[in-house]
């Protein structure tokens, strides 16, 4: 018995150690040809010297961003970074300060009724989805009625009555009030055109979406996805934008979430790009001359919740104290390692409606305490509870300097890092008991911090969607109402409005409002094409625009 | 026959562990404050949306009933579908498990081939400056962080001294050059079967670093209990008399000492199966292994509770499963062990 144990491990170990172990002596040096390619369709004339085919131009790249669907639909995560070289809105915003406020994709014009409520859309003719399924006005209807339906992003198209179709390439957007119908259909989230088939295969088949599929009309399709590894893009030959010489013809993306080890894969070669970088090693990019290094304004910004609900911070003058309270400087410079500028309310710099005309806080202790004299609250006394991501590093390292200068005060506040969806569902849940500080990163939707930014963060809704403040100011929402109904008859006035409201919450302080962040980018030499467009944070690489450098 | 009615006897009691395991684990991951609709839409969900998805998911109903609706479905193969990536859970597991099972069969061949004689090693030198060397290597082994060691690996052969990749199962451009035929999806397996060479060298070159790191603490681990086990399997009679008989010290050592010394061993074996399961999230972060570690850990980030729901029972299986093949085979080895 003892012998036959002995023997069959003894087998097994040289069974596994034979599959692991014999280390090739020598790579075939020959190129190599895939033994076994499954021809799609016969080869018509077998020749005795095939001509080697041209390897393709590979563009690799490691991206910390997975996939949480493929539905396009759905989308409404980090899968964006690739849904956006598969599939195409009817337009796109182009970044702060280019000649034209749109580039048109599926749409070659449009334009808006004298109320803003229809909007007309003149569809490119000749385009076809991926499944060589016609592009037209019926698969527009079809993509926006599924996103208002059913998208992750639905809410962004509220006040969508519905998509008529005029002929084979008109639509109508006809809304239920004046709304920018422009900027939410360049969305990157809910605003794809999809092809009708893989629609109505989706909507009879919930797994439909599982496997990496591509239904659009974008350049690039999936060849292939291994989840949590890999996905390849290749080519749509038939793209409507057609193809220059230079462009990839395939793109490997990697998924990998350390950004060390990006790092270390872009610094090996064996990434052609990266999407995260240790922030404690920009420098030494900056300085290099083989790779360019690009600071940029970002869609983001860190906002801080008061729970207007209980005392002390129902009152506004002791919000006012703590809002002169808040170092600032010490927070871009620290917390953010000097990648922020501090905001100006709660819509970053260069998206719509910002305005250098909104007030700031400055930090002044000596006003902080006499604010809070004048509420009642003489050298602070109380205790404050402030609640922030675990998982976000930038709010960890700022969040101790709050604590830091309350105390100065005379505030003391208890810090705790918890995973953000619990916070959220403490705000969301418990208004009355939740937390009495909230930090929270937040970024608009699409291209319109004024009907997102401002109304989902403070406008006062019974229950509250992301109005984790509570706060309740008539005037307040009046204004935003109004500033929004104008933003496409008159956008001038709407802007105005917008700065009047902006500076009464500023005035009222239900919120904090810390720093907007800046995106950094670190192109190697040897790529080409690099645009970063502000309104597609999530979108590091538009694959088409790139080109290996000569 | 007492062999099978210890084996059915055993299954039975496993099948009580998991039904306890599975109900500790549903009712856990609940207790977290979180809302798991809004997970699986997002925060910026209208109430209205937010209802549909728990109606979708289950969600609306109470939870003893979202329970037994989920034993009920697991007793059909489905796991539920995965908050993070939309997809069924079952699936993600399955397609991961290669990965994990090639990583995790390697550390522990490497951890027992190198470990065993290590620790006989240390034995016959007790005292000396060998037994030294050995007991600081596993004390080492056993004591240094895996994230540790595997980003030192890194440093020293990638970037260093350039011999080994980075991270992953292979490279990236191996696609293109040689693509790997998938059988089994296990890459070193497949690449031998279709005599993939380029994929072979390629993959077990990718497989060295984080096999060398999860193997780290089993190594140590297996070479003490080796050690002492064979110390005081060195002490006996039949030893001796082996010895006096004038038998080669390699055949005493290794035939008739070592073979009444690793049981206790294989018992340590069976154990850290389970523990290095739990190093591969470590470890699979480090080198991007795509494997139930780096799944696992996103899913606990994420508060994927359909995705933790079955990975706990994946792992509790496994580990099921591994306690009672380490008992049957030590029964086998032993008689003296008497399978009650």
């Amino acid at each position: 018995m003892n012998r036959k144990l002995f023997a069959f491990i003894f087998i097994l170990v040289a069974l596994i150690a034979a599959s692991c172990g014999p280390q090739p002596t020598e790579a075939p040096a020959a190129p190599e040809v895939p033994a076994e390619e499954p021809a799609a369709e016969p080869v018509e004339e077998p020749t005795e010297e095939p001509a080697a085919p041209a390897a393709p131009l590979v563009l690799k790249i490691a991206n910390t961003a997975n996939i949480t669907t493929w539905d396009p639909v759905a989308s409404f995560s980090t899968e964006a970074a690739y849904m956006a070289n598969i599939y195409e809105q009817l337009l796109r915003v182009n970044p702060p300060g280019a000649a034209e406020k749109f580039t048109p994709l599926l749409a070659e014009s449009w334009e808006p009724n004298a109320d803003g409520t229809v909007w007309t859309f003149h569809l490119r003719p000749d385009v076809t989805f991926h499944d060589g399924e016609a592009m037209n006005a019926d698969a527009v209807k079809m993509s926006l009625e599924a996103a208002a339906d059913h998208a992750g992003a639905s809410f962004i198209w509220w006040m969508l009555d519905n998509v008529e179709v005029v002929d084979d390439l008109t639509v109508n957007i006809n809304l239920t009030i004046s709304a920018p119908a422009d900027l939410i259909a360049s969305s990157l989230y809910g605003a794809w055109i999809v092809s009708p088939k893989a629609l109505e295969a989706a909507a009879a088949d919930e797994n439909f979406w599982n496997d990496g599929m591509s239904y659009g009309t974008g350049p690039y399709m999936v060849e292939d996805y291994t989840p949590d590894q890999e996905i390849v893009f290749t080519r749509n030959e038939s793209y409507w934008g057609d193809w220059e010489d230079g462009q990839f013809d395939k793109v490997l993306v990697q998924i990998v979430a350390e950004a060390t080890t990006q790092q270390q894969m872009l610094e090996g070669g064996d990434v052609d790009l990266v999407t995260r970088i240790p922030v404690e090693n920009y420098d030494s990019f900056q300085n290099n001359p083989d790779y360019t290094y690009y600071e940029e304004a970002s869609f983001f910004n860190y906002v801080g919740y008061f729970n207007t609900l209980r005392p002390p911070l129902d009152d506004a003058k002791v919000r006012q104290a703590l809002s002169y309270a808040i170092p600032y400087d010490d927070i871009i410079t620290i917390g953010a390692k000097g990648l922020g500028t501090q905001s100006r309310g709660p819509v970053p710099a260069g998206v719509w409606p910002w305005s250098p005309d909104v007030n700031q806080y400055s930090y002044d202790l000596e006003m902080a305490k006499t604010l809070l004299a004048e509420a009642g609250y003489e050298g602070g006394g109380f205790d404050l509870r402030l609640t922030y991501a675990a998982e976000n590093d930038t709010e960890a390292a700022f969040a101790p300097l709050i604590k830091d200068s309350f105390e100065q005060i005379g505030v003391n506040v208890t810090l705790e890092a918890i995973a953000f969806s619990q916070q959220w569902e403490e705000a969301k849940s418990d208004p009355a008991n939740a937390q009495d500080m909230f930090l929270v990163l937040y970024w608009p939707t699409y291209s319109d911090a004024g009907s997102d930014n401002l109304w989902s963060l403070f406008y006062y809704t019974e229950a509250p969607f992301f109005n984790l403040s509570y706060w309740n100011n008539a005037d307040f929402n009046a204004m935003v109402d109004e500033a929004i109904g104008a933003t496409v008859t008159d956008p001038a006035a709407s802007q105005a409005k917008y700065v009047e409201a902006m500076n009464l919450l500023v005035e009222e302080a239900p919120g904090v409002f810390f720093f907007d962040t800046k995106a950094v980018f670190i192109i190697p030499n040897h790529i080409e094409g690099f645009q970063y467009n502000l309104n597609y944070p999530f979108v590091q690489y538009f694959f088409y625009d790139l080109r290996p450098a000569n | 026959m007492r062999k099978l009615e210890f084996l059915i006897r055993r299954l039975i009691t496993s099948l009580f562990v998991l039904i306890g395991v599975s109900i500790i684990a549903f009712f856990l991951a609940r207790v977290v404050p979180s809302n798991a609709a809004a997970l699986y839409i997002g925060p910026k969900a209208r109430p209205e949306d937010i209802e549909r998805v728990e109606k979708q998911l289950g969600l609306d109903k109470p939870l003893p009933v979202q329970y037994s609706i989920y034993m009920s479905e697991l007793i059909r193969g489905d796991l539920g579908t995965s908050i993070g990536s939309k997809r069924p859970v079952l699936q993600e597991l399955t397609e991961r498990l290669p990965a994990t099972l090639e990583l995790l069969i390697t550390a522990m061949v490497l951890a027992s081939l190198v470990g065993v004689p290590l620790g006989v090693l240390s034995a016959r030198a007790q005292g000396n400056f060998l037994d030294v060397i050995v007991r600081t290597i596993s004390i080492v082994g056993v004591s240094m962080p895996a994230f540790f060691l595997g980003l030192i690996l890194q440093i020293l052969f990638f970037r260093n001294l350039d011999l080994l990749p980075l991270a992953g199962r292979v490279s990236g451009d191996l696609r293109f050059t040689s693509p790997v035929e998938q059988i089994t999806n296990f890459i070193i397996l497949d690449s031998f079967l279709t005599q993939n060479w380029v994929a072979l060298k390629d993959a077990f070159l990718h497989l060295i670093l984080p096999a060398v790191t999860l193997a780290a603490y089993p190594t140590g681990l297996i070479a003490r209990m080796t050690r002492a086990a064979m110390l005081e399997v060195l002490e006996q009679d039949y030893i001796r008399t082996a010895r006096a008989y004038g038998i080669r010290d390699m055949i005493v050592t290794y035939l008739y000492a070592l073979k009444n010394a690793i049981s206790p061993t294989l018992t340590v074996i069976g154990l850290t199966v389970a523990f290095a399961l739990t190093g591969t999230f470590f470890v699979e972060i480090i080198f991007n292994w795509p494997g139930l570690g780096l799944f696992t850990v996103r899913s606990l980030l994420n508060l994927d509770y359909p995705a933790i729901m079955g990975i706990t029972l994946f792992g509790a299986t496994g580990y099921v499963l591994i306690n009672l093949i380490v008992d049957l085979s030590q029964a086998w080895i032993d008689p003296r062990i008497s399978l009650k």
